[in-house]
C-alpha cells in the first residue's frame, strides 16, 4: 500500500466515523494530498540538483519529467479543493483563507519547476567548489517547505501548534538567507569563471531563495489565519 | 377585524426589518439558503410569540391602557407610519420606541395619567439592552476563547461548527424577536376588546395570546415577503466582521431579547445588534467604536417617541373628527388637547 492509499483509507475511516463533518473531511483529504504532492516535490527538486551536479543527465531528465507530473497532480487537486469549497457552504471568510493559501502555496511547485527549467535550458557550469555551499542551501530550502507543510497541517489538527511552526519556517528561511549570502560571496569570489556565468549562477540561487521567501509568507499568513480563529 | 390591519402592517415591517438582524449574515454569506432562514424564522417567531410573546402585550396593553378598538388602530398606525418615515429617511428607528410613544400620545389625547411604573422599567431596558448585550458578547468572547485555548481546533471543523452555530442562534434570536416584539405589535390593542379570552383544543387562550398569534402572523408575513433585501443589506455589513463576531453578536442579542421577552419587556433588536459588536469591538481595539453610531442609538430613544407620539395626536385627532370614530370610551381628566377633541 503506497502513502496515497494509506492517506485515503485514514480519511475514509476518519469520514466514516464522523456524522457531521464528512464534507470538511473531504476538503481536508485533498488538501493532504496537495502537501504530500508539494513535500514529494521538495524533496525531488534536491535530487535533481544533486543528480545535475554530479553529470547524471538522464537521471535529471527524469527527475525534471517527474516534477512537472507532480505540478499536473497539484494543479488538478487544486481545481478539485476550489469547487469544493464552492459547493460546501463554508463560512466567506474560511472559504477565501482557503483559497488564498493554496493559490500561494501553488507558487512554490512554480518557483521548483521554472528553476529547473532554466538549469534544463542553460545548462549553467557550477564549479565543484561551490557544490556543498549549494548542497546546504538546498537542503535548508527542504526544511523550510517541511515546516510550511507541517504549518498548514496544523491548520486542520490543533490550531494551538501553527505558531511554533510557523516560527520554525521563519528559522530555517533565516538560515537559506545566510548560505544564499555565502553561496553568492563564493559566486563573485571565484577569479576564474566569467561575468556572465557569474550572474547566471547567482540567478539560480536567486531562484532557490525566493522558494524560502514564498514559504515564509505563506507560513505568515497561515498564523494569522491561526490567531484569527483562535481569537 | 378590519381595525387589526394597521397592527399587521406593524408587524409586516418588523419581519421585514428585524429578520436581518438574526439570520443576515448566514444569508448574505449563502451559507444557508433565503428559504431556510425565512421557514425556520417564521417557526420560531410563532412559537417565541405565542408562548412568551403575551408578556410584553400585557405591558404595553397596561402602558397605554387604551380603551377602544379605534384608538389602538390609530395609535398602531401612527407607530407604523412613524417607523417607514424614519426608515425611508435613514434615521435610526425602533418599533419599540415608536409604539411607546404613540401609546403615550394617547393616554395624554384622553388625558389619563401616564402609567409610570410600567413606563420606567422600558424607558430603562432601552438603555440597559445594548450595554446588557456589549457585557453578554463580551463574556461570550472571553468564553470562546478559553474553550479554544483548550481544545485541539480545525479549522474547517470550527467554521462547521460556526455554520451550525450560527443557524442555532439565529433560531434561537427568531424565538427571542417573537417573544419580545409582540407587545411592540399588538400590545396597544389588549384591553380594547377585540377578543374575548377562549379555549381552542383544551389550551386557554387570552386576549393577550391571540392578539399575540396574529402579531407572530404578520411579522412571518413580513420576514417572507420582504426580508431578503435588508438581509443583504444588513448581513453584508456584519458579515464584514468575522464569522466569530457574528455570532457571538447575535447569540447575546437574542440573550438579551429573550431575557427582557419574559420580564415583558420589548425592546428593540438592532440597537441590540449594535450593543453586542460595540462589545466585540471594545475587546479587539477600541477604534470600531464609532461615536456616530451611539449618538445614532441615543438619538433613536428620544426622536422616535417623539416623532410617534406627534404622528399619533395628529391621527387620533382627525380619526375622531373626520372619520368620527370613538378613539377615547373613557376620558380622564382632559388636558387642553383631548378638551378640544372631545367637545
Amino acid at each position: 500500500m503506497n502513502s496515497d492509499q494509506r492517506l485515503s483509507r485514514m480519511f475514509e475511516k476518519k469520514k466514516n466515523q464522523s456524522f457531521f463533518f464528512k464534507k470538511q473531511y473531504e476538503i481536508e483529504e485533498k488538501i493532504h494530498h496537495f502537501l504530500r504532492c508539494m513535500e514529494d516535490m521538495g524533496l525531488l527538486y534536491q535530487e535533481a540538483f544533486f543528480s545535475y551536479f554530479s553529470q547524471q543527465a538522464d537521471q535529471f531528465q527524469d527527475q525534471v519529467k517527474e516534477l512537472g507530473a507532480i505540478e499536473k497532480k497539484m494543479d488538478e487537486l487544486g481545481r478539485q479543493i476550489q469547487i469544493s469549497l464552492f459547493a460546501q457552504s463554508l463560512m466567506p471568510d474560511s472559504r477565501e483563507d482557503i483559497l488564498w493559501l493554496l493559490n500561494s502555496l501553488d507558487q512554490i511547485p512554480s518557483l521548483f519547476k521554472h528553476s529547473l527549467r532554466d538549469i534544463q535550458i542553460e545548462k549553467p557550469v557550477v564549479p565543484e567548489t561551490l557544490h556543498d555551499l549549494f548542497r546546504q542551501m538546498l537542503t535548508k530550502t527542504g526544511l523550510t517547505i517541511s515546516k510550511l507543510v507541517q504549518a498548514t497541517d496544523a491548520l486542520f489538527a490543533d490550531l494551538r501548534s501553527v505558531r511554533l511552526l510557523t516560527e520554525e519556517v521563519s528559522r530555517h528561511e533565516s538560515e537559506v538567507d545566510k548560505v544564499e549570502l555565502r553561496l553568492l560571496q563564493a559566486v563573485f569570489d571565484q577569479e576564474d569563471l566569467e561575468l556572465v556565468r557569474k550572474y547566471q549562477i547567482k540567478r539560480l540561487i536567486q531562484y532557490i531563495g525566493s522558494i524560502s521567501n514564498t514559504a515564509e509568507d505563506v507560513s505568515d499568513a497561515i498564523l494569522i489565519f491561526a490567531i484569527k480563529r483562535a481569537m | 377585524m378590519g381595525w387589526l390591519t394597521s397592527a399587521l402592517f406593524l408587524g409586516w415591517s418588523l419581519g421585514a426589518n428585524d429578520a436581518a438582524n438574526i439570520f443576515g449574515t448566514a444569508v448574505a454569506s449563502r451559507m444557508v439558503r433565503f428559504r431556510t432562514a425565512a421557514i425556520i424564522t417564521t417557526i420560531f417567531v410563532i412559537l417565541g410569540g405565542v408562548i412568551v410573546g403575551p408578556l410584553g402585550v400585557e405591558r404595553i396593553g397596561k402602558l397605554g391602557a387604551i380603551d377602544s378598538i379605534s384608538g389602538a388602530f390609530t395609535a398602531a398606525l401612527a407607530a407604523a407610519l412613524t417607523v417607514m418615515w424614519m426608515t425611508r429617511l435613514n434615521l435610526p428607528v425602533s418599533t419599540t420606541q415608536a409604539i411607546v410613544g404613540s401609546a403615550l400620545s394617547w393616554s395624554y389625547f384622553a388625558g389619563k395619567s401616564v402609567a409610570w411604573a410600567k413606563l420606567i422599567p422600558i424607558v430603562i431596558a432601552w438603555v440597559a439592552s445594548p450595554l446588557l448585550c456589549a457585557v453578554a458578547s463580551i463574556v461570550l468572547y472571553y468564553l470562546i476563547a478559553f474553550i479554544l485555548k483548550h481544545v485541539k481546533t480545525h479549522m474547517l471543523v470550527l467554521d462547521a461548527y460556526l455554520r451550525y452555530g450560527l443557524i442555532a442562534v439565529g433560531s434561537y434570536g427568531a424565538w427571542a424577536l417573537g417573544g419580545n416584539n409582540m407587545g411592540n405589535v399588538v400590545g396597544v390593542f389588549n384591553g380594547s376588546g377585540i377578543f374575548n379570552d377562549t379555549v381552542i383544543l383544551g389550551i386557554p387562550f387570552s386576549e393577550a395570546r391571540l392578539l399575540s398569534v396574529l402579531g407572530a402572523l404578520g411579522i412571518s408575513v413580513g420576514v417572507i415577503t420582504y426580508s431578503y433585501g435588508v438581509m443583504i443589506t444588513v448581513g453584508g455589513d456584519l458579515v464584514k466582521l468575522d464569522s466569530m463576531t457574528a455570532f457571538i453578536a447575535i447569540a447575546s442579542e437574542a440573550l438579551v431579547l429573550d431575557i427582557f421577552g419574559y420580564l415583558g419587556i420589548p425592546v428593540s433588536s438592532s440597537q441590540a445588534l449594535v450593543g453586542a459588536v460595540l462589545g466585540v469591538g471594545l475587546i479587539r481595539g477600541g477604534n470600531t467604536i464609532k461615536l456616530k453610531v451611539l449618538g445614532r442609538i441615543v438619538l433613536g430613544w428620544i426622536a422616535t417617541p417623539v416623532i410617534a407620539a406627534v404622528v399619533c395626536l395628529v391621527a387620533l385627532y382627525v380619526v375622531k373628527n373626520v372619520f368620527e370614530q370613538e378613539v377615547v370610551k373613557e376620558y380622564g381628566i382632559a388636558p387642553k388637547v383631548s378638551l378640544q377633541t372631545s367637545r
